[in-house]
């Protein structure tokens, strides 16, 4: 047989599929059919990886930049490159931006390479706004920085929320799950300010005002609290901290519910009832620019406290990473104030980290890339980025600005022209690797085929670099790599390569108590009383003004999400992708008939979307799946991300729904 | 018809004798996780014809997921084009195959070998090919062939066929290969009480199929009259479309499913050398009908869906495959993200006829 | 040994057969004329097709794609004429006279010629409709007797849209031929009909009787030109059209120009109203 298990890459959800070759490569995938998650199946981008992983767009040979363009060159002189330029600059100076698809290893690595050799903690991933602001609020309210539910359990769930997040696209197959969950009974309430399919396939569609899904949230709590529906002796015997959030309910009179959310006041109490009186309850969202943002997710985490449905069976405060590591890139400590499985720097952690490396960890936290990127009085000049999208663009000029940047990664990519040292490494089939998935399951995917000749995984890349630069690391196999993991992350104490191995991975924690791993957050074992989360009574909600009528959303669209640089490298999915993108060539925003009508244009007829900060010209999109004054817009379009959003820096940060008050006129 | 007995010890001697000529494929379980795959054996021993039904259909043989078909290079310079198709023609043996699986492969070798033209990529893969099938003593739980006749024994299109008759299996012949290779093995002639004895195991088998799949043949012939004659009320598709993820996994997993997607890609370590693959394509993805020029007569997702169903159920593609397009295999309803594999839809169908 | 398998029925199949583009004529916007022939002299000679047919291009290093042929059949010097569309299209404008590009095909049913013998002809070509019907225009030419009257009516959007302006004015100057034009967008400068391609039916006294009508253009020009053929009487069966799809193959295998029952490639690209009609798909 020639079929090779692993797991997908495409996004956080962590499918099992198998992966056939032929004379050293990949022509062939296949779902993997008792795989927890997947079940058998895989989305779009699933079935077609094989088309990225046989792809000739790859990085094989090392670059250094000479003379204004790349010369090819052995890792011995780009790495040297690398490493000299790096020591001449101080450590407040250097920076890392690594990739939330590296593999644990490699981001493990790629940590302990900014600490231990360069001395600096300025590293971080392209999520600062986003899944990191779900974890904070898990892991203040009860100390589990992940998924508190399983994507395992969503079929135990009798009542689940689907908030402000386009799941059937982004996580398809978590998306199928809810799907036949519903199917099966549950009450499925989607609560989005567009009609996506998962609002379609639903009991129940809450289509709320854009930036209105905290008020509506709040709403839900409300309901509950002024109906006394939420779980007295739950709430008795397992939490704290109530008056966190009960301070907002006065900020809410029932007479403005509808008015202010866009749904009617009946409606909402109706869903709040559905949850109370539900056995089990789950709610999935995604944080960051085309989710929510931290304190939204404050206020989901303490309406499901209040209602009694968390760490239960069946229940879960369930953040989806739409990025296939992006989870582990935190468990990895890849965040300027952290270190593996969120512990924080300035803490007994650092000196435990001190002690294994050999060597001192700097203590004080550094900043995040992006900002020091936005930041013009930075003392950023040095640069290393691996793996990374095109996203990036939009700080082309303040990258184009800095001394010194180094690209590693497997595949090419545009961001590569930027860089004074390029520097390949293997892809993820041609190493041993384990992956964390949104739900905190560790996977192990095997190696399926040898790396191009002399072409290096990024474990030994790494320690090559760290050698280099004075460390002496002593890794004989990348299985070495994941036992220092395990020896400094509690959550990952159990975890080792054989132990994951020929199975479908665990859950963390994995450690004495939990050998077998953590399905889900258990509030009969956390040792703790769950907190309330401390939100604010701000609902700066951007409101339509007679010059912005329409409430503009921003979001991802089709299959085309932070994977641009891979998708790129497909045909089939590439060309899904193009669908959408060769038929509004400029971008598009989505707006309804009506509008449409007022505006006096039809589909595919050019307009110009006018903001106080920027305007940009992109076709109209007429769909009924916007409702009247709201328009919505994908955020892939690069004169979108370059010129209109960055206008938009504060919406960029905050996250919440990314809305923006706009005019849409006719050109 | 010729008929053989061979005691179950020695079923492996059909392998053997077979590995000598062709490159042995076969159902085997994938250790780590369970999974059934009909996939090339490159130890005889990993062959195992008692595995459930293979979670791939064997069309991947003859059909792969993704191939060159040519490559060329233009050279510039020169002003030349060198073009090499790029065909396998390697003598494979498929061993153990379903009777569901081989309806496919059936349907395939109608679809692609016999229109007008005959496509040369799949003739080679085809070329120089054993089959031995398996009848299925007891069916599997998404299984209904007996509706879409094309089980649980197959009928035509086989080399040599097996059934399992408890210590012996009756090796039925089906072609002049398969009659020379049952010479080769010195088999012992088997006679009409072992064939009554197949007829019994057939029929029990039959028995126990669950819920729809015994009731009736009529379960989908009925659902195939008014998918042909277009009397299927639009809101039904549109139920189907709303809940299609749009995925491909119906088409990939279908034993019959033949579409495919035609790419040229470019060698950078060759300048103007390029390879023309070709690779799985659905009819459920939107670009699939889509035109350069951005005009897609096909664009909402219920018609595509409709498309595929009219495929698998409609008269007029059986003057193509001689039988219908669905082998019964029901591995799309295992796949599907949006829980409209074909049984469901067949249902929906027939919820509508029953109104 | 290629070769052998690669030619099915005298057409080429599989394997592209190397072609060398000869000259290169700008058309309109977009749209250029390309004649090509092939290099293997032997299989060039025998390279017969058919009015309404159409051919695989590949274009080395980019991709493939299904386009019409305009030139007749007979004395008529071998063209594709392509406007920029996609990737591969966009390609092939960059090539220079001198380059190769591969050629599979001819493909396609092409027009029931027999069948029209002794009618009258009317080719109502929107835009550049005009490239797939040119063919058989210039074959109903080169063969006037046996038909009645002959129309071609040709709408564009602006004077700068009208195609084939050179090949109009000759076939203006044959007997028996009338040719019509018309622009909805008109410039200052332009002197002759305005509005859609429709309204020159009057103008034209448009045969109904014992008459073929060939439509070729974008599908709400398709649409209302249809109507008003069938409000004047005429059946849909003699009213044909050459339908466009997505294509990989030309074969009839990949599927991807599926239209209702039929297969765009094989059974198509001509058909007949009556046909088009009971497809049961958006045109």
């Amino acid at each position: 047989m020639n079929q090779k298990p692993g797991v997908c890459t495409f996004c956080g959800t962590g499918c099992g599929h198998f992966i056939g070759t032929e004379n050293n490569r990949i022509t062939r995938v296949y779902p993997s059919q008792n795989h927890p998650i997947g079940k058998g199946r895989l989305c779009v981008r699933g079935w077609n990886i094989h088309e990225l992983l046989d792809t000739p767009e790859r990085i094989k040979k090392p670059l250094v930049r000479a003379d204004g363009g790349f010369k090819e060159s052995s890792y011995d002189d780009a790495v040297a490159r690398l490493v000299d330029t790096l020591k001449k600059y101080p450590p407040e100076s250097i920076g890392f931006l690594a990739s939330p698809r590296s593999s644990n290893e490699e981001q493990y690595l790629l940590m302990k390479l900014a600490r231990a050799a360069f001395k600096t903690n300025n590293i971080s991933l392209d999520s600062d706004s986003g899944h990191r602001a779900s974890l904070n609020v898990l892991h203040t309210g009860t100390g589990m920085a992940g998924m508190l539910g399983s994507v395992e359990e969503i079929r135990k769930s009798e009542f689940i929320l689907v908030a402000g997040i386009d799941i059937t696209r982004q996580n398809p197959i978590i998306g199928s799950e809810i799907h036949m969950a519903e199917r099966a009974g549950a009450m499925v309430v989607t609560l989005d300010s567009r009609r996506t399919q998962i609002a379609k396939l639903s009991k129940k569609f809450l289509q709320v005002k854009p930036g209105a899904n905290k008020l509506a949230i709040l709403a839900l709590a409300k309901t509950i609290y002024d109906e006394n529906l939420s779980d007295a002796a739950f709430l008795r015997s397992h939490t704290e901290g109530f008056e966190k959030f009960r301070h907002a309910f006065g900020l809410l009179p029932d007479n403005e519910v509808s008015d202010r959310t866009g749904i009617p006041a009946d409606e909402i109490k109706a869903v709040a009832r559905d949850l109370a009186k539900a056995r089990s309850a789950m709610v999935f969202f995604a944080s960051g620019i085309s989710g929510l943002d931290e304190d939204t997710i404050g206020y989901i985490y303490n309406l499901f406290l209040m209602a009694g449905k968390v760490g239960k069976e069946g229940c879960g405060v369930n953040p989806v990473a739409g990025l296939n590591n992006l989870q582990g890139g935190y468990d990895m400590g890849l965040a300027p104030d952290l270190l593996t499985g969120f512990q924080p720097l300035a803490d007994v952690a650092a000196k435990k980290f001190s002690a294994e490396w050999k060597t001192d960890v700097p203590s004080s936290p550094g900043a995040p890339i992006y900002e020091m990127l936005s930041d013009r009085s930075s003392k950023l000049k040095a640069l290393v980025v691996v793996d990374h999208d095109e996203g990036i663009v939009r700080y082309a000029d303040a990258i184009g600005k800095l001394d010194f940047i180094a690209y590693i990664g497997a595949f090419k990519n545009a961001f590569a022209d930027y860089a004074h040292v390029v520097l390949p490494i293997a892809t993820y089939v041609q190493e041993d690797a384990t992956f964390t998935n949104t739900e905190r399951r560790i996977q192990f995917s095997m190696k399926k085929i040898e790396p191009e000749d002399g072409l290096l995984p990024g474990w030994k890349l790494y320690s090559m670099i760290a050698g280099k630069a004075g460390q002496s690391w002593k890794y004989a196999k990348v299985s070495d790599v994941m036992d220092e993991i395990a020896r400094l992350t509690p959550a990952y104490a159990g975890v080792s390569h054989a132990k994951l191995s020929g199975a479908f991975g665990l859950q963390w924690p994995v450690d004495e108590k939990n050998p077998r791993g953590t399905k889900r957050f258990d509030v009969a074992k956390a040792g703790r009383k769950l907190s309330f989360y401390r939100v604010s009574d701000v609902f700066e909600m951007p409101a339509a003004k007679e010059q912005f009528p329409f409430l503009l959303m921003v979001g991802k669209a089709q299959h085309f999400w932070h994977q641009n640089n891979l998708m790129k490298k497909t045909h089939i999915p590439m060309r899904e992708y193009n669908a959408t993108l060769l038929d509004y060539p400029e971008g598009y925003v989505e707006i309804c008939p009506q509008s449409a009508k007022e505006i006096g244009v039809r589909d595919h007829w050019p307009v110009r979307v006018v903001s106080p900060h920027g305007e940009m010209r992109v076709s109209a999109r007429v769909s009924d799946d916007v409702k009247p004054y709201t328009a919505y817009a994908p955020y892939f379009v690069q004169e979108m991300i370059s010129r209109f959003l960055l206008g938009h820096t504060e919406v960029l940060r905050q996250g919440e729904d990314a809305t923006i008050p706009v005019r849409i006129e006719k050109v | 018809m010729t008929m053989f007995l061979i005691k179950k010890a020695d079923v492996g001697n059909i392998a053997q004798e077979l590995s000598r000529e062709y490159q042995i494929y076969g159902p085997m379980i994938e250790k780590g996780s369970g999974q059934t795959f009909f996939d090339r054996a490159q130890d005889l021993a990993e062959i195992n014809l008692s595995a459930p039904i293979p979670s791939n259909p064997p069309k991947s043989v003859v059909f792969p997921q993704m191939e060159r078909i040519l490559s060329y290079e233009y050279d510039r310079a020169k002003n030349a084009v060198k073009m090499e198709p790029d065909y396998k023609i390697e003598p494979r043996a498929l061993v153990g195959l379903r009777p569901c699986d081989l309806a496919g492969i059936l349907c395939l070798d109608r679809f692609f070998m016999g229109q007008e033209f005959v496509d040369e990529v799949y003739l080679n893969h085809r070329k120089k090919m054993f089959i031995v099938t398996n009848t299925c003593v007891a069916p599997f739980k998404q299984c209904f062939c007996v509706c879409t006749d094309s089980g649980p024994a197959a009928g035509e299109g086989y080399d040599l066929n097996l059934t399992d008759l408890g210590k012996e299996c009756l090796v039925e012949v089906g072609s002049e290969k398969g009659t020379a290779l049952a010479a080769k093995l010195a088999l012992k002639p088997a006679n009409d009480s072992h064939l009554a004895m197949k007829k019994e195991k057939v029929d029990k088998s039959i028995a126990m199929f669950e819920g729809i799949a015994v009731d009736s043949k009529a379960w989908i012939s009925r659902v195939m009259n008014r998918v042909t004659t277009g009397f299927v009320k639009e809101d039904v598709w549109e139920y189907v479309g709303d809940q299609c993820f749009e995925c491909g996994a119906c088409t990939f997993v279908c034993p019959s499913c033949s579409c495919f997607n035609i790419a040229d890609v470019n060698n950078p370590e060759c300048a103007g050398c390029a390879d023309r693959l070709r690779t799985w394509d659905s009819c459920s993805y939107e670009g699939y009908s889509r035109m350069a020029g951005g005009h897609n007569p096909r664009k909402p997702v219920e018609d595509r869906r409709n498309k595929r169903f009219f495929c698998k159920l409609s008269y007029s593609q059986m003057k193509k495959y001689l039988r219908p397009g669905c082998v019964g295999c029901g591995r799309c309803a295992w796949v599907c993200p949006g829980d409209i594999g074909l049984p469901n839809v067949v249902t929906y169908v027939r919820r509508e006829i029953t109104r | 040994m290629s070769q052998v398998l690669n030619i099915q029925n005298g057409k080429i199949v599989t394997v592209p057969e190397v072609a060398t583009i000869e000259e290169i004529r700008d058309e309109i916007r977009e749209v250029k004329t390309f004649y090509l022939s092939i290099d293997n002299k032997e299989i060039w000679n025998n390279f017969k097709y058919k009015s309404g047919q159409f051919i695989m291009c590949t274009i080395f290093g980019a991709g493939e794609f299904a386009v019409s042929l305009p030139p007749s059949p007979e004395n008529d010097r071998f063209h594709i004429t392509v406007r920029t569309v996609g990737k591969v299209t966009s390609a092939l404008h960059g090539l220079k006279p001198g380059d190769k590009v591969g050629l599979r095909g001819p493909f396609g049913n092409g027009f029931p010629f027999e069948e029209f013998k002794g009618k009258n002809l009317v080719y109502v070509a929107g835009g550049i409709g005009l490239i797939p019907l040119r063919s058989s225009i210039v074959h109903a030419l080169q063969h006037k007797k046996d038909f009645g009257r002959v129309l071609v009516l040709h709408g564009a959007r602006t004077p700068d849209d009208l195609m084939y302006k050179e090949n109009i004015k000759e076939w203006q100057s044959f007997e028996g031929f009338e040719t019509y034009i018309t622009v909805d967008a008109p410039t200052p400068d332009w002197k002759g009909e305005t509005g859609f391609v429709h309204t020159l039916f009057d103008k034209a006294n448009l045969p109904v009787e014992n008459t073929i009508a060939f439509v070729c253009g974008p599908p709400v020009m398709f649409n209302t030109v249809i109507g008003e053929l069938l409000k004047r009487g005429l059946p849909d069966e003699n009213i044909y059209s050459t339908l466009e799809r997505h294509m990989k193959c030309g074969i009839g295998k990949c599927q991807h120009c599926a239209v209702g029952r039929t297969l765009v490639c094989t059974d198509g690209p001509v058909y007949t109203y009556r046909q088009i009609k009971t497809l049961g798909e958006e045109i």
